[in-house]
């Protein structure tokens, strides 16, 4: 347990102290929202079924959020510990990976987390933004999502050989993945072909399950997606877990 | 008492043999260095010794247990410092210290140890402002933190200018002195000869000798050289009142005597003093294990 909480404190000072981590994850998710909020503004919207534009954008948003630890920081820092043989240093310490792992996952939560509230707060006092369900219920839909998200994250680190294929595949699954989840540009207006692409994304699932969440829609509107989540979950950390390598 | 044992080992890399049967014993407080070029393998031998690699066959016992079985309590026993390690960046000495300190159960006092390295002034510093000679050091206190008995050193003072690679070598001469294992890995046959009790020279991935320092240099029997300035007239009886096997040479006014006896000079000496020759500036060049290497190998030492 020394071990654990050791790693974690100075996982979660690392991170706190690298700068593109702390403009990634705390501050251009809030830019985003001020940029389209202003936009757009928050006023009841019949593109939207009634909603304000920032109520139906921030549920993705925190999707956004949860991806940039998952798909950047995770699998970036992962990768680069392996290459700097820091990995293999910890191997010849009573540390096994299990503690290393935990720790990246539980900082990059605390860092969403914090980020997600700073976002919201933000919402609220700029734009009036309004939560219509229920908040344990959104709130295990989001570990849900950043479940997901963070095991694709170690499946990238598992997989690539090196810091720089690991940063050119999370490059590659991050932005597309921004831009076509539905968490960055809504895809109500997306044409039908981008449409087909986005069901192919996991990201995809986990920004409708927190819209409609957020907005007051029923669970059972999303029994596909939470299988989704789960059994891709599921599948991506069976193959991190396999393929793991100190070096 | 043993502290290691390497019983036949071999490691493969696909159809290279990194390690070719290697059989070794350490004894419990020695310094055991690991001689060979760049290539020979001695990492792969030494990573496997301390349980961060799989071998193919053989076995390595740590105090008479078998690694494998050991498993991460092997890591309470020894320590270990590998070649190029990084740390992460935007860390601090005293944070890093501190953060491998918890990963023991009875950690040594890394302030201490920060102390004893002289470098308690930088344990503010970020880790990657140090110089390579401080970071060695930093590498060593990590080794050490856990209290181990034996440690494994690679290629330590590799890359170290020489005045931090003589500050190295006597921090290792301390460690021993408290009683210490510790194995190390090297390219640089000064530094084998000046800290090592036994010596073992990989080439190849196969183990080519294993001896104490003195025993590798007379195994080869290679001559001695003592040589001084004597007049010429008086040294024509020197070859005759020796009382050991000897080649005397002149080359003008220097007097060269050469013979494998390790006690050659002071044959000469007595013999000079006996007959009350006159000489001066007499000195005595012994063979270096690089001539051994050449001798025995028939390679010159490459680095």
């Amino acid at each position: 347990m020394k071990k654990l909480v050791s790693t974690i404190k100075v996982e979660w000072s690392l991170n706190i102290r690298n700068f593109l981590n702390v403009f990634f994850s705390l501050v251009f998710p809030v830019m985003m929202l001020l940029l389209f909020g202003s936009i757009y503004g928050n006023e009841p919207s019949t593109y939207y079924g009634g909603y304000g534009s920032v109520d139906v954008l921030t549920p993705g948003y925190l999707g956004m959020v949860i991806a940039v630890a998952g798909l950047m920081t995770l699998p970036i820092t992962l990768s680069q510990y392996r290459e700097r043989k820091i990995l293999k240093r910890f191997k010849a310490t009573p540390m096994g990976p299990k503690e290393i792992l935990i720790s990246q996952f539980v900082v990059n939560t605390v860092v969403t987390m914090i980020s997600s509230l700073i976002l919201i707060v933000v919402g609220i006092i700029v734009f009036h933004l309004k939560f219509y369900g229920n908040v344990l219920l959104m709130l295990l839909a989001y570990l849900l999502v950043v479940i997901n998200l963070f095991s694709l994250g170690l499946c990238i680190a598992s997989i690539s050989k090196n810091a720089k294929a690991a940063l050119a595949i999370s490059y590659v699954i991050y932005f597309p993945m921004l831009f076509l989840s539905g968490a960055t540009l809504p895809l109500e207006f997306m044409p039908n072909g981008i449409k087909m692409i986005s069901k192919g994304l996991p990201l995809t699932y986990g920004v409708e399950l927190m819209k409609g969440l957020w907005l007051g829609k029923a669970l059972s509107d999303f029994t596909m997606h939470i299988g989704v989540l789960l059994l891709l979950s599921l599948v991506l950390i069976i193959i991190s877990y396999k393929t793991f390598k100190y070096e | 008492m043993i502290a290691i044992e390497v019983k036949e080992l071999v490691k493969t890399y696909g159809e290279l043999k990194a390690v070719d049967d290697v059989s070794l014993r350490i004894k419990e407080g020695e310094i055991f260095g690991l001689l060979g070029p760049n290539g020979a393998g001695k990492s792969t031998l030494m990573e496997c010794m301390a349980g961060l690699k799989k071998y193919d066959k053989g076995q390595i016992l740590i105090e008479g247990q078998d690694v494998n079985q050991l498993g991460k309590k092997l890591y309470n026993t020894i320590g270990v410092q590998l070649q190029e390690t990084a740390y992460p960046e935007h860390l601090k000495v005293k944070e890093l210290c501190k953060w491998f300190s918890d990963l023991y159960e009875k950690p040594a006092d890394y302030n201490e140890l920060l102390k004893k390295f002289h470098l308690s002034d930088k344990a503010n510093n970020y880790v990657n402002t140090l110089s390579g000679g401080q970071r060695q050091k930093i590498a060593i206190i990590l080794a050490l933190i856990g209290k181990p008995h034996i440690l494994f050193l690679d290629e330590l003072t590799t890359g170290l200018d020489p005045n931090s690679k003589k500050e190295m070598w006597a921090e290792i001469k301390a460690l021993k002195e408290v009683g210490l294992t510790i194995f190390l890995t090297t390219h640089n046959m000064e530094e084998a000869s000046y800290l090592c009790d036994q010596i073992a020279v990989l080439d190849e991935g196969k183990l080519l000798l294993v001896d104490t320092l003195d025993q590798v240099i007379a195994s080869t029997q290679l001559n001695h050289e003592v040589s001084f300035k004597a007049g010429i007239e008086e040294m024509q009886q020197l070859k005759s009142v020796l009382k050991i096997e000897a080649e005397v040479e002149f080359i003008q006014e220097t007097v060269k005597v050469s013979s494998s006896h390790e006690d050659l000079i002071t044959h000469v000496v007595l013999a000079l003093n006996h007959y009350k020759i006159p000489y001066e500036k007499i000195q005595m060049k012994s063979p270096t294990l690089e001539d051994a290497y050449l001798k025995l190998t028939g390679k010159y030492w490459e680095v």
